[in-house]
Order: C-alpha cells, then structure tokens, then sequence
C-alpha cells in the first residue's frame, strides 16, 4: 500500500497529514486511510496546500533568468528541504474487527500515525455503499461541497468496471439525499464527467 | 521604557551631524583612491615599510600587490557547499541550574547532476561541572568559567568542528566549499587577556585542530573552507595607506605623532576598507589577498588567516581563508568563484550561510520555552527552582 504521509493534526472529523515528498499528495477525493492498534479510519481527500515550512518564510519568485521551473529547483536544492506539501481528508468511515461502518470512528487518528492512499481493490470494498455521502452532503468546508462529492464519487468509480453503472447508482443515491434541493443535485451530477 | 518622543530629537541631531561631515568624508575617501590607485607607488617598498613600521592600528601585510583585482573563475560543473553556524543560550546567573546551550545548525548543499540538499540543526546543552569550564590541564590555577564572551568563542569552535565532521562525509573527488559566517581569527581571546590553556584548549586544539583535518581532506579531495562578513567594518587596507602617507621611514606613531596632531595620515581617516573597494572593484571582482595583523596570529601556524574582499552586487564582502587556500590557486578560485555563485543564489548572501543560520537560531520565545523546560522539568523530580528575586520581579511587572 502507498504511504504518502503522516498525521499532524486530527480531529474527530478530520485530519490533516503532511506529505513525505513535496507536491505528493494524493488527488482530490481520493480515499486516504490511517490506522491504530483497533481501529482503521477512512477519510476522503477534501483540501491540499503547498507552503514554506516555516509560517515567517515566504516563497519569492527566482525563475526570472531560469529556463524552467524544473532549473529553478535544480539551482536551489534546499527548495525542497524548505516547502511541504499537506492535505486534509474528511473523515467519512472506519473499519473495526474486520467490518466497515460508512459513519465517523469513535476516535480521533493519532498524530504521526500512517496515512496511505487506498488501492483500488479497497476503494471498490469502501464503496459497495454509499453511507459516507451523508457526510459529505453535510460537511462545512473551504472548499464547495458539490466540487468535493464529485470529485469522490469521480475518483470511486475508477475502481469499478462499471464505472457508468457506479455512477448512476452513486446519482440516485444522491437524488434521494438532495431531494428538494434540485440545484446542487444538477451542480453535483454536471461534475461527474470526465 | 524607551520614550520614543525624546529620542527623535536626538535622532535629528545625529543626522545633521552626518551631513556636516559628508564632503569632508567624501575629499577623504578620494585621496585614498588617489592613494590607493597611484600607478607609482612602489609595492615592494611599502610592504617593506609596512613591516617595519610600528603603528597604534592595525595594518595588513601586503601579499600580491595593494590594487590588484580579479575576475570571477568559471565554477565547475558539479559542487558541493557546506556551512555551519552557531547560537546559544548563555548562563543565566539569575536562574536556579547553570546551564548554556549552543545549537549548531549546518547545511550541505550539492549543485550539478544531482543536486540535493541537507539541513539539519544539533543542540548541545553543557550542565555538568566539567562541561561549564576551562580547566588548566595540570590542575593548578584558576578555571575559566564559559560564559559571555568565551561561550562565543566557544560557539565558534564548535561551529567549527560542525563543518570539518561535515567536509568528512564529502566523497573523494568532489570539490566543496566549507563556509563559516564571521571571521576565523578568535580575537577574543586576544582582547581578554586569557591564560595559556584557554588559549590551548580553543584554539590549538579547537579552531586549529578543525582546519588541520580539513586541510587533510585535500588528499583526495578538493575542499577550501572561507569565513565571510558582510558588512565590514575593517581598516586593515586603508591603513596600508596611511603607512603609505607617513613620511616618517619607518612609520612610528609613538615616536613621531605622540599628541596625534596634524598627522599626514589623517587624509584618509575614518575610510572603511569597504568604501575603498566599493570604488575600485567592479561586480564579481575580489581584491589582492592580504595577511590580518592580529597579534593572535602568531598562534594559527599553517592556518595564517589572509582575507580578501569581494564585490557583490552593491556590497563588499571581507572572505578570510587559511594559507593553504590562500597559496593554492585552485583552492582560492574555488573559493572566489561559488563564493559569488551563493551570493547570486541567495539575493546578495551566500544561501548555504543563510540557511545554516535559519537553522542554528534561538528565538527569544525559544529560550523562554527552554528555561520553562529546565525548570518544569526539576518541578518534577522534585527539585529546587529557586530564582534571584531580581528575576522574578521582572516576570512578574506590578504597579
């Protein structure tokens, strides 16, 4: 399994992992998981952010007589020891004793516990059902929440054969839990196509 | 608390007092141009006269000639630069354990096919007995405690010994610069007096033992290790010319100015060797290379600091380097040329030197959180925190 970081901040909602390399993080909505001695947790990647290690520090522009920006690094090595990637991912399940619950854990991740992107076989398992859209639907965000349950539901059916078939299902599950509410369902289902 | 309202007027005062001087400033930096530039000066006869005259300043030796300038030397393909700096958190006598702190930060930055980049930081904290001073090594007089002025020199050593352990771990082969930001002479231990084992212990054995094994490492490598200033504020040039000035042979300033009245000299007084090179060096350029007078010297053997200066952008830096760089062509082009290579990379300052401060710093918020530490930490065993009254009154401020 790919291990892409570790947790610096956590929340029972929501964890915040920084990356091991710089720009590795995982794309938007993908599922991410962590884990502790009883409890895995599953979260869905809903915001990244690259900036100077330290908060004083500010990035300044150096590419002016450069070629590319791949020259800028290769000019500036300590570049990549002095910027660092994050990402948060919403909580939106766990598994306990070997079973999947599509609801949040009874805990917190801990700090500097493992955070690895989930490969598609687990993504398929997670999304045989789709009790974690109440959760995005509800989530108060930075970033829209149409953008991020599109985005999930996007990366989710790359798991699946029937990627179309998948989506459908995902949108009737959908039109059920906005129902009512005829405007975000349109925004949502308009950003599932890629 | 500072009253800011009556420093202002001083502050206008201080100005107009700068502007009063500026033309008669600006006439003496000319004449040591003038000076300085003279195609006839006769560089072999001052140099002679710089030895032999005895002067209340100090005066640099001349090495290669007094107006030379060179032109940057192309940088090789691939190169490594490390450096190391150094902070600290003295002895605090108002507080209940007697403790400092150095904390060294150090870099290695590699250029060329695979560049890459190392920055790590390592406190040290010296508690025990043994550690808080200079013992002399038959047992007999006085210790020297660390702190204040020889924890600084003592920082420097240890930053020191930081960058030859790092100029170890470099490959065979490779060609590096090993930079320390200020100066390689211990003046310190000049101006304070110090019995002959402090002297021993930081320099023979401190300072000097870290250039000797650098030095050592030029047998299958090439590695020259510079110290560089930003800033100067040194005269040791300018006061070339004022031996140049005298028409006393020998000068003597005892002998022949004892009231320092009306000295032929003074045409250049007060002229910082950087305004000199300020004028005669174009961008990239380093000066001749000259010998510091510090008396200290006498001590660094194979390691004689030689500096030169080097323009960069509008700055004049001082670079001092040992004499095995400074009489070694390559070594001395390496050193010229990835010296203005970091300065470039970093806006006008070498970047190995800026991050490897970046790294070494303590805050004052840091040092407040590490006596918060030790004292917690003695709360827990159960052990005395007592403090001075002095320093609790200044914690805790009433009315």
């Amino acid at each position: 399994m790919d291990r892409i970081g570790e947790v610096i901040e956590a929340s029972t909602t929501e964890l915040a992992a920084q990356c091991y390399e710089l720009y590795g993080v995982p794309p938007l909505g993908s599922l991410v998981k962590t884990a502790d001695s009883s409890l895995e947790l599953y979260g869905i990647v809903c915001n990244a952010v690259t900036t100077s290690l330290e908060p004083g520090r500010r990035p300044i522009a150096r590419g002016k007589d450069e070629p590319s920006e791949e020259a800028i690094y290769r000019s500036n090595p300590q570049l990549t020891k002095l910027l660092r990637s994050e990402f948060n991912a919403l909580m939106v399940g766990h598994r306990k004793d070997g079973k999947l619950y599509h609801y949040l854990p009874p805990a917190p991740a801990r700090i500097h516990s493992f955070v690895y992107l989930c490969p598609p076989e687990e993504v398929k398992e997670f999304s045989q059902s789709f009790g974690f859209l109440n959760i995005l639907v509800n989530a108060h965000l930075d970033i829209s929440t149409d953008e991020l349950i599109a985005a999930a539901l996007r990366q989710m059916s790359r798991a699946h054969q029937e990627r179309h078939a998948f989506l459908v299902t995902a949108g009737k599950e959908l039109a059920t839990l906005l129902s009512g509410r005829f405007d975000q369902l349109k925004s949502v289902l308009g950003r599932l196509k890629e | 608390m500072l009253d800011l309202t009556k420093v202002a007027a001083q502050v206008e005062g201080m100005l107009a007092t700068l502007k009063s001087g500026r033309d008669e400033r600006q006439k003496r930096l000319q004449s040591a141009l003038d000076v300085f530039s003279c195609p006839s000066t006769d560089v072999e006869k001052l140099r002679r006269k710089i030895e032999m005259s005895k002067t209340t300043w100090l005066v640099a030796r001349l090495v290669d000639g007094l107006s030379q300038r060179y032109p940057a030397p192309p940088i090789p393909a691939e190169f490594n630069v490390i450096a190391s700096d150094g902070s600290h958190i003295d002895v605090d006598r108002h507080r209940s354990t007697r403790c400092f702190l150095i904390n060294t930060g150090s870099v290695v930055l590699s250029y060329g096919d695979k560049p890459d980049a190392s920055l790590d930081s390592f406190p040290q904290l010296y508690a025990t007995d043994e550690e808080l001073v200079i013992a002399p090594p038959d047992g007999s007089g006085r210790e020297q405690q660390i702190e204040g002025p020889l924890l600084g020199i003592k920082r420097g050593v240890e930053e020191c010994r930081h960058l030859a352990e790092l100029a170890s771990k470099m490959p065979p082969g490779s060609s590096t610069l090993a930079l320390l930001d200020g100066t390689l002479i211990l003046w310190g231990l000049e101006s304070n007096n110090y019995p002959d084992f402090v002297k021993e212990a930081l320099l023979t054995n401190g300072l000097l033992a870290c250039l000797d094994d650098m030095k050592k490492l030029n047998n299958d490598r090439r590695l020259a290790i510079a110290s560089y200033i930003s800033f100067p504020r040194s005269t040791d040039v300018v006061n070339t010319l004022r031996v140049s000035l005298c028409p006393h042979e020998p000068a003597d300033c005892d002998r022949y100015c004892p009231t320092n009245e009306s000295r032929a000299c003074d045409a250049v007084a007060t002229i910082l060797d950087r305004e000199l090179f300020s004028n005669s060096l174009s961008e990239g350029e380093r000066s001749a290379l000259f010998i510091s007078p510090s008396k200290v010297q006498k001590q660094y053997k194979d390691h004689i600091v030689y500096f030169f200066y080097l323009k960069v952008d509008d700055e004049i830096a001082r670079v001092e380097v040992p004499e095995w760089v400074a009489m070694n062509g390559s070594l001395l082009n390496l050193t010229h040329a990835l010296l203005l290579d970091q300065c470039r990379r970093g806006q006008g300052y070498p970047v190995a030197l800026s991050e490897a401060h970046e790294k070494a710093v303590v805050t004052g918020a840091d040092r407040e959180q590490f006596w918060e530490l030790v004292d917690s930490s003695l709360v827990e065993q159960h052990m005395s925190t007592l403090c001075s009254a002095k320093s609790r009154s200044k914690i805790t401020r009433w009315i």
